[in-house]
């Protein structure tokens, strides 16, 4: 969980208790949890819906986080301000990509892997050549620079900014999926896709659509974290490991399974981090998923079904 | 992948199919008769090694349709069993008390671990470069393929398994060398022949183990068990119901491509003069899935000249930063293209013209009138 | 004529729905049999329970005094027990004769399958095979170039490579064209005897053609078995069957 960062700014502002410890903890395990949950959220919906495992979501993330910087010191655009054009600029993205690449593997699941693969060197090596492989810096916006007393902790008020955030984008996310045309068409879909297509439902257009939102929220997930690290061409390869893992665990095809898994990760390496050394800590995570997928391949939040 | 096939004979001719392996095994063993460059010589050699790595991956995925993500597990532990074993022949030169490698003497180790007293045999490493990666892997695919894990899943488990085991090597640094490998390791003596990484004696000794392992491969291949694997890749649980044991099929195709890299791995540490964990690491491993989709997947000879001429052209590419940048933007989007447009790579490319070419000059020879073409019976 | 295959209380439901809901049925050594029924009265299911495909919750099978419920699929089909699907399932990426090829298991081991000489042995079984299912002259074509009607004949000579002693087949002539319909029956015919049929059907035509029995699904129960003018004129069936315009639309 190397990149879902495990610093948590913030201190106890009052009495070392053992619970004080333990509250601490829990505080710095919803925070990692919220951003594993931006970040997981739009590989979820695209290898729940799609069936794609996308490995250029890392590169969307990335994309975000540069799209802000960009915006930030050439167009002096803050943060949040910026959020709704870097949404539409990296799922425009997404859009082209499955126009114009995953439209034409269909019922090739590992060649999809490798096709986004290679999408994703291509993505990372056009920004390296564009500008530079230098750190950039986002600012974090000023109204959200200080910190906030939660539960008699002083936290980062912006930590917390993004805890509400991750928690309004899914149930966005949710509502889009189960209360709208669109969400509906693609759940037909993911059901049998000749039997939508036969009551005119467009596969292809649903497709594009969910692969594009997917990507947006990828490129925002990336905008919103770029202030608590540096911005880097390779950044994305972190991401796109933990998310996935955040996938894995939370079960294909549930959004709310990904919502307890990014929790319960955000958590568990809050609490490994503090336990062990790195090292260990990532190569626990690993034999983890390893055993994980071996024992329970659908995840350990949802139900089991018959395929 | 059918060649002409007359149709009395059995199998589709082996002499058409294994024309072009052979083919390439010449090529490869006259290099040197008219490259009198030592120096070029090796760096050929390097990436005739990773020809052979990116054969093994072919069998695995090409044949077996198990995509491998950490193929370079295999490589790398054979790898450093050669390193090890040549570590341990260094003693009077770089070595502490006792025969104990610089290394350990630096981390403060006192005694030779268990797990290197046996590499002091040179025999048991060249052994145990090639059974320990097809154990390892028997050991993971018996895990894995036995509860029916498949596609994806497959990849997965295999790339975190090949990371966690590079973090142990890494972490292990009083042990394994760590981030910086097994350096300064002696020259490998067989049979009285020094292995010079710069000699012509490692060129040939490479250039032997290409064919020894595309020989294996190709009958592997054109066993029956061979076909039961590709039956497998094909349509997995049909096969199981003709009453073959799909898993132990999976294992065994597993292990033999785990073997092969094994083989590798032993050969990249005579023609590097190292070890390190960066050969277990994702980098190579992923480039190997490129070269061999990028020559073809489902051809042994395709796979082979895909790793020779992409990483030959990368490394020639290297000398320039600027260049190199470009040229992974390229990669990745010859890659992409490559996945598309040509699931079978060069090679399936290559076939394709091949068959055009033949049915156009049966076509000519048929209205020519000579349609009498001689059945051989079978041979 | 002895009792060979023998399904006890069987049930299985999927998600709530119960597919097969204590299903009892006995197929005798050599026998050809039909299984016909309404959409969804479970037949295939029934099929998928015998080869393993699907694993019971309650009842058994046995098959020649084997027990197959507890066992993986392949120790099934090793016992004798062979399938064709609904959807045909051939290997695409394989020529026909690798198919058959493939299909001939009489040593199904991975080591016996090593030996450089375990595919010349069955040469001329597989062109016989060939002839007996028209595809002679596409042995060496790739079988993702057989039309549909070919593919079924190409998974029937499979099924007759593997020369198991008891056949299921799903509807193996959807798909056909009249002729080749009569030219599966007339193979199935030959069979009966040697092999044990269990065949699934929807044209009534095919299976008066080819069935002794005929045993009738309903509800995932055994519903009525006979020959087929006595299961057209049980009340039962007729009763199963309205709506749906009778037995022959089925």
């Amino acid at each position: 969980m190397r990149a879902a960062g495990k610093r948590f700014a913030g201190g106890r502002s009052h009495g070392d208790s053992r619970v004080d410890q333990f509250i601490e903890q829990i505080i710095t395990g919803l925070s990692i949890g919220s951003i594993l949950l931006l970040v997981a959220m739009g590989l979820s919906i695209i290898y729940g819906s799609m069936g794609i495992i996308n490995l250029a979501h890392g590169e969307f993330v990335m994309l975000g986080a540069y799209t802000a910087w960009l915006l930030q010191s050439h167009f002096g655009l803050g943060l949040l301000a910026s959020l709704v054009p870097i949404f539409i600029v990296v799922a425009a993205v997404g859009w082209i990509i499955e126009r114009y690449v995953l439209s034409l593997l269909n019922n090739r699941p590992l060649d999809t892997i490798l096709a986004t693969w290679g999408v994703g060197i291509m993505l990372q090596q056009s920004v390296r050549l564009m500008v530079g492989s230098e750190l950039r810096y986002v600012q974090m916006p000023p109204s959200l620079s200080d910190s906030t007393d939660v539960l008699g902790f002083s936290v980062s008020s912006y930590r917390v900014f993004l805890f509400f955030v991750a928690i309004a984008l899914f149930a966005v996310t949710w509502l889009l999926m189960n209360r709208t045309t669109v969400g509906m068409k693609l759940r037909a879909i993911m059901q049998d896709r000749s039997v939508a297509a036969s009551f005119g439902i467009n596969a292809k257009r649903v497709y594009a659509l969910t692969f594009a939102y997917g990507a947006g929220l990828a490129g925002l997930a990336g905008a919103l974290v770029s202030p608590l690290k540096s911005v880097s061409p390779d950044m994305g390869t972190g991401y796109v490991v933990d998310a996935f893992m955040v996938v894995v665990l939370g079960g294909v095809q549930s959004l709310a399974g990904t919502v307890a898994s990014a929790f319960f990760l955000g958590e568990l390496s809050g609490a490994i981090a503090f336990l062990q050394n790195d090292t260990v800590a990532k190569a626990i995570v690993l034999l983890a998923i390893v055993v994980l997928i071996r024992f329970r391949p659908e995840g350990l939040f949802a139900t089991r079904v018959r395929t | 992948m059918t060649s002409k096939t007359s149709p009395h004979n059995g199998i589709p001719q082996l002499s058409a199919q294994i024309a072009p392996l052979l083919l390439v095994c010449a090529l490869v063993f006259a290099l040197p008769l008219i490259l009198n460059n030592d120096f070029l010589l090796n760096k050929i050699a390097r990436y005739l090694v990773l020809g052979i790595l990116t054969v093994s991956l072919a069998l695995s995925w090409g044949y077996g349709g198990i995509l491998n993500l950490g193929q370079a597990m295999s490589f790398g532990i054979g790898s450093y069993a050669m390193a090890m074993a040549l570590k341990l022949k260094t003693i009077p030169v770089h070595t502490g008390s006792g025969g104990l490698p610089d290394f350990m003497v630096w981390n403060n180790v006192a005694q030779l671990p268990w797990f290197w007293m046996p590499f002091k045999s040179l025999g048991f490493a060249l052994v145990a470069g090639v059974l320990a990666p097809a154990l390892v892997a028997a050991a993971l695919g018996w895990f894995v393929f036995r509860s029916r894990v498949t596609g994806v899943y497959v990849s997965i488990i295999t790339l975190a398994t090949m990371v966690v085991l590079n973090l142990v090597i890494i972490d292990q640094q009083s042990y394994t060398g760590g981030f910086n490998g097994i350096t300064d390791l002696a020259q490998l003596e067989l049979f009285g022949v020094a292995f010079d990484a710069y000699g012509r004696a490692t060129y040939y000794l490479v250039a032997g183990c290409v064919m020894l392992s595309l020989l294996v491969a190709f009958a592997f291949t054109h066993t029956k068990a061979g076909l039961v694997v590709q039956a497998i890749r094909d349509h997995e649980s049909r096969v199981r119901y003709f009453g073959y044991d799909v898993a132990a099929y999976q294992i065994f195709v597993f292990a033999l491509s785990a073997a092969i890299a094994g083989l590798a791995g032993m050969l990249y540490t005579i023609v590097m003069e190292f070890a390190s964990p960066t050969f277990l690491g994702v980098q190579i491993s992923l480039s190997v899935v490129v070269w061999c989709a990028v020559g073809g997947r489902q051809s042994l000879v395709g796979a082979f000249l895909g790793a020779v001429l992409v990483a030959g052209m990368q490394g020639a590419l290297s000398e320039s930063a600027a260049f190199l940048e470009t040229w992974t933007l390229v990669m990745g989007a010859l890659f992409v293209l490559v996945v598309l447009f040509l699931p079978k790579g060069l090679a399936g490319l290559a076939q394709g013209v091949w068959r055009a070419i033949a049915q156009r000059r049966q076509a000519t020879q048929e209205v020519a009138g000579t349609v009498g073409q001689t059945r051989e019976g079978s041979a | 004529m002895t009792r060979h295959l023998h399904l006890r209380d069987i049930s299985v439901s999927f998600n709530g729905f119960k597919a097969l809901d204590g299903l009892n049925m006995s197929v005798g050594k050599g026998e050809l049999r039909c299984l016909i029924g309404p959409n969804g009265a479970g037949k295939t299911t029934a099929l998928d329970i015998i080869c393993g495909k699907v694993k019971p919750s309650a009842g058994s099978v046995s098959f020649d005094g084997v027990t197959l419920e507890d066992m993986e699929e392949h120790q099934i089909a090793r016992v004798g027990v062979g399938r064709k699907f609904q959807v045909p399932s051939v290997f695409r990426d394989l020529t026909v004769a690798e198919n058959l090829e493939v299909a001939r298991a009489r040593r199904p081991g991975v080591w016996a399958n090593l030996r450089w000489d375990a595919r010349r042995a069955g040469r001329e079984d597989i062109e016989r095979l060939a002839q007996l299912v028209g595809l002679a002259e596409q042995l060496e074509q790739s079988a993702a170039h057989l039309s549909h009607g070919q593919t079924q004949w190409l998974e029937i000579g499979m099924l007759v490579a593997q020369d198991a002693e008891l056949i299921l087949m799903d509807e193996p002539t959807a798909g056909m064209t009249a002729h080749e319909t009569r030219k599966t029956a007339e193979l199935f015919v030959r069979l009966k005897g040697r092999h044990t049929l269990v065949v699934v059907e929807h044209d009534m035509g095919f299976v008066k053609a080819i069935g002794d029995v005929i045993s009738v699904m309903h509800l995932g129960q055994l519903l009525a078995e006979g020959t087929a003018a006595e299961v057209e004129a049980h009340p039962d069936v007729r009763r199963a069957y309205l709506g749906s315009g009778g037995i022959t639309n089925a």
